[in-house]
């Protein structure tokens, strides 16, 4: 189910209604919560949910073990067990394909013939998600930094809460079974926070994404044919700001249909492209896939202990398996491969090269990063490298003769909303929506929302899926 | 924060500024209507899983959509027709998925609109893709898409401001639909494709009559002439004959060998569309030799007098709903004296 459609809108009326009646206990309304998760789920393909049932299931298991049992080696293999299968999930739906393409590539190159039919195999919504999300519950039991669940519902419900079950953001146990504990309720302030949250991620997605962006991005990046330097650029700005929109607004949704209910999620986005270099950008994109990968890959494989040549080892392998998490092709690994790049520059450039920063250099920096995450961008977007590196061509004026493939009127859109998008980044930096809205008079802030409804409601959104989902 | 008092704020203000949307559009002569999207095609599909060996299933591109009229149909036959044909689509996917993915062994209409029916069989190319599209959703929809379109139906019904389309047209008043009508100077290469606007109104068992306006306003007709002269002129690759015939004819073959009746039919046309199908579509060469190949019966409106002597059309290709009443009657009758279709209310 998507948040931007009408059954999602029936379906959250049934459950705030059920959820804030009196006819359940605390116990109840929890069963209710994790019936409701599973129901979200499976409207999409309900024979998937086998899979969340069983990582759920091993997950609980595990880490029951891993609660009780002192023996190291038993320990380890119960971590094993979940990672085994919460990876090999992963391994086999979402890059079964990608490995056996790249098998009979390599069988090939080595002079046998071997031919393979894709295996066509469909990608559980979410799968990447909620495996990361059950994984750092076992493995936090496991390095004892976090307590069991309570019971198998507070587990369930954890693995499968359905506002950010398909898409984030990723909650560590700490942070979300232990709100399952006490009763919930929201404030009525806090309800209507959720509210607004909840329309402005949909004013994000279906309004700023998928309105005013995504059909010049698509348009650019499904031509077959050499574009202009122009057109090259702005399809990859409108995608920069379309990822964003979406991502973040799937986010914010997820954050406000939490707090309707009483419950609070971390941030997921601070303003990502007023970033001042690229540390700071993966403090503020994904912000809780970025604390995943640093808590659960780059630490372990040794972060900034073992001298500087292993720490750039570590933080180019995290980001190019980053990369990877994204999606089954190349071309995110190079995406990957590119940040982890400009991870290990920034460093020599603190190192050998360093300025302060300062209110006047502050924005140029800003512009700077953000002109080279749009770099990394074409290669996320683009379906294939023939057409990524066409496209870097096309932006770096390598080749001039592309044709025009977008209208003089998708250029202004495009340059007006990043700009603004850009700004609004810059100027909001260092605050957030909550701070802004608590100055703005309670009139703006109800003119404001109205607009935004008021745009939701002309822009008829056809339930296009958030990008994020084939994650 | 005082967020009663916005969201109070906010709700009065979406209120009026909705009520003030609404009314505005109808004062410029919109109405509700429903749009014939992938959605609709697949709720319809979902029928042909229950048909009988009696029922009748129209398919083909959007001139048995305007042309056929179901109530009018049903009124003489006592049954009334499943429309699953696509405007501007071959019918060969469709036709190919009600014979391979169905145990269906009733009676199928095709229309043969030969533009569109010898097109291709690439598929990618936009007449086999638009159909094929409908066939993919109406196989891959999710309950949630399903629940969605049931949803949809009663708001698409009742209020201007929801009945959109999900083919691009320069009517339509979506924000997209808004914003892509604000035309600055033309930088891509090629003309611009004149304005379209839709000329037929859907029920939601997707028959379609064609506007009050586009029959009687001769110059909305001509906006949508000039879409169809630009189409017609418009460098486009030759016709495939051979393949389209072949693909068809394998699957009329699957379809009568287990006991279905195919029933072929060429729809008026006029104006420059009928010299254009005329010049490059001869009716020899295509019409009689798909119907030769396939042994369907094969019924072409130049070839009775009651079909021929109807006006047509409006806008070159389809009938205005009143005449599309005199085709539908005219064409079930000389069908229903033929034996072609069998008349369920006299059985």
């Amino acid at each position: 189910m998507l948040f931007n459609s009408l059954s999602f809108v029936v379906f959250l009326v049934i459950v705030l209604a059920l959820y804030y009646s009196k006819l359940f206990t605390w116990t109840n309304k929890k069963r209710m919560l994790l019936l409701a998760s599973y129901l979200f789920y499976a409207m999409w393909n309900p024979p998937l949910i086998l899979l969340l049932w069983i990582s759920t299931v091993v997950d609980w298991s595990a880490g029951k073990r891993l609660a009780i049992e002192e023996n190291q080696r038993k320990r380890k293999l119960w971590l094993l067990l979940s990672m085994s299968i919460n990876l090999g999930f992963l391994a086999f739906f979402k890059y079964g394909d990608f490995l056996l393409e790249n098998f009979v590539t390599i069988v090939n190159s080595l002079g046998f013939e071997f031919e393979a039919n894709p295996m066509g195999i469909l990608l559980p919504m979410g799968i990447s998600f909620y495996t990361f999300q059950t994984m750092s519950y076992t493995i936090d039991m496991y390095k004892k930094k976090t307590k069991r669940a309570k019971t198998f519902l507070d587990f369930a419900l954890y693995v499968t809460f359905f506002p950010q079950l398909v898409a984030g953001p990723i909650v560590r146990a700490k942070e979300l079974i232990t709100q399952f504990y006490e009763p919930k309720k929201a404030t009525s302030n806090q309800f209507l926070w959720g509210l607004f949250l909840l329309t402005l991620g949909l004013f994000q997605k279906v309004v700023m994404a998928d309105s005013l962006l995504a059909e010049t991005s698509d348009t650019v990046f499904d031509s077959t044919q050499l574009i202009h330097g122009i057109d090259a650029w702005v399809g990859t700005l409108a995608f920069s700001g379309q990822i964003f929109f979406d991502f973040a607004g799937y986010s914010t949704c997820a954050i406000g249909i939490a707090l309707m209910l009483g419950f609070v999620l971390p941030d997921n986005f601070r303003y990502p492209y007023a970033s001042l270099g690229f540390s700071d950008l993966w403090k503020r994109w994904h912000i809780t896939l970025s604390s995943w990968l640093k808590d659960y890959l780059y630490i372990p494989l040794g972060g900034n202990r073992h001298g500087i040549t292993k720490m750039y080892v570590a933080l180019m392998v995290t980001m190019l398996l980053g990369g990877l998490w994204h999606g089954a092709a190349w071309t995110f690994v190079v995406w990957g491969g590119l940040h982890g790049t400009y991870l290990i520059l920034e460093r020599l450039q603190r190192k050998y090269l360093p300025f302060k920063i300062t209110k006047w250099n502050g924005i140029f920096l800003a512009f700077i990063t953000f002109s080279c995450v749009n770099i990394t961008w074409t290669f996320f977007r683009a379906p294939d490298f023939p057409k990524a590196w066409n496209m870097i061509k096309s932006m770096f004026y390598m080749q001039t003769d592309g044709i025009n493939v977008i209208e003089t009127f998708d250029i202004i859109k495009v340059c007006t909303v990043v700009g603004i998008l850009f700004l609004c980044h810059w100027f909001m930096r260092n605050t957030s929506v909550k701070e802004v809205a608590q100055k703005a008079s309670p009139v703006f802030l109800g003119i404001v929302w109205a607009i935004m409804v008021f745009a939701l409601c002309i822009a008829q959104g056809s339930g296009e899926q958030f990008i994020y989902f084939q994650f | 924060m005082k967020l009663k008092q916005s969201f109070l704020i906010a709700l009065t203000l979406l209120f009026l500024a909705l009520i003030t949307w609404e009314i505005y559009w109808r004062s410029q002569g919109y109405y509700p209507t429903i749009d014939d999207n992938k959605a609709l095609w697949a709720a319809q599909r979902s029928k042909v899983e229950f048909l009988t060996s009696e029922d009748v299933i129209l398919t083909g591109s959007s001139r048995v959509q305007f042309d056929i009229q179901l109530d009018v149909f049903e009124n003489i036959t006592g049954k009334r027709p499943l429309q699953l044909a696509v405007p501007g689509s071959s019918p060969l996917p469709i036709f190919h998925d009600i014979v391979n993915n169905t145990e269906f062994n009733g009676t199928i209409i095709v229309g043969v609109t030969p533009p569109l029916f010898f097109s291709t069989t690439y598929p990618k190319a936009e007449p086999w893709h638009r159909a094929q599209s409908k066939v993919e959703h109406y196989h891959g929809r999710t309950f949630a898409e399903r629940l969605n379109h049931q949803l949809s139906l009663p708001l698409q019904s009742n209020l201007v401001m929801m009945s959109g389309h999900e083919e691009k047209s320069d009517e339509n008043i979506d924000l997209k639909g808004l914003l892509r009508n604000i035309k600055f100077k033309k930088r891509t290469p090629g003309p611009a494709y004149p304005p379209f606007f839709e000329f037929g109104d859907v029920s939601i068992d997707r028959n379609v009559r064609m506007s009050e306006q586009c029959a009687t306003d001769t110059v909305f007709a001509n906006k949508i002439k000039n879409a169809w002269k630009f189409i017609l002129t418009s460098e486009g690759p030759p016709p495939d004959k051979n393949s389209t015939t072949n693909y068809f004819a394998k699957d009329a073959k699957k379809f009568t060998d287990r006991g279905g009746n195919l029933i072929l039919v060429r729809c008026p046309s006029s104006g420059m569309f009928y010299g254009g199908e005329k010049q490059f579509f001869s009716r020899e060469t295509f019409f009689d030799s798909l119907a030769n190949v396939t042994k369907a019966r094969a019924y072409h409106y130049e070839d009775y007098e009651q079909l021929k002597s109807i006006d047509c059309c409006p806008e070159w290709s389809h009938l205005s709903a009143e005449n599309a009443d005199i085709f539908t009657k005219e064409l079930v009758n000389i069908m229903l004296e033929d034996g072609a279709i069998t008349n369920s209310k006299t059985k």
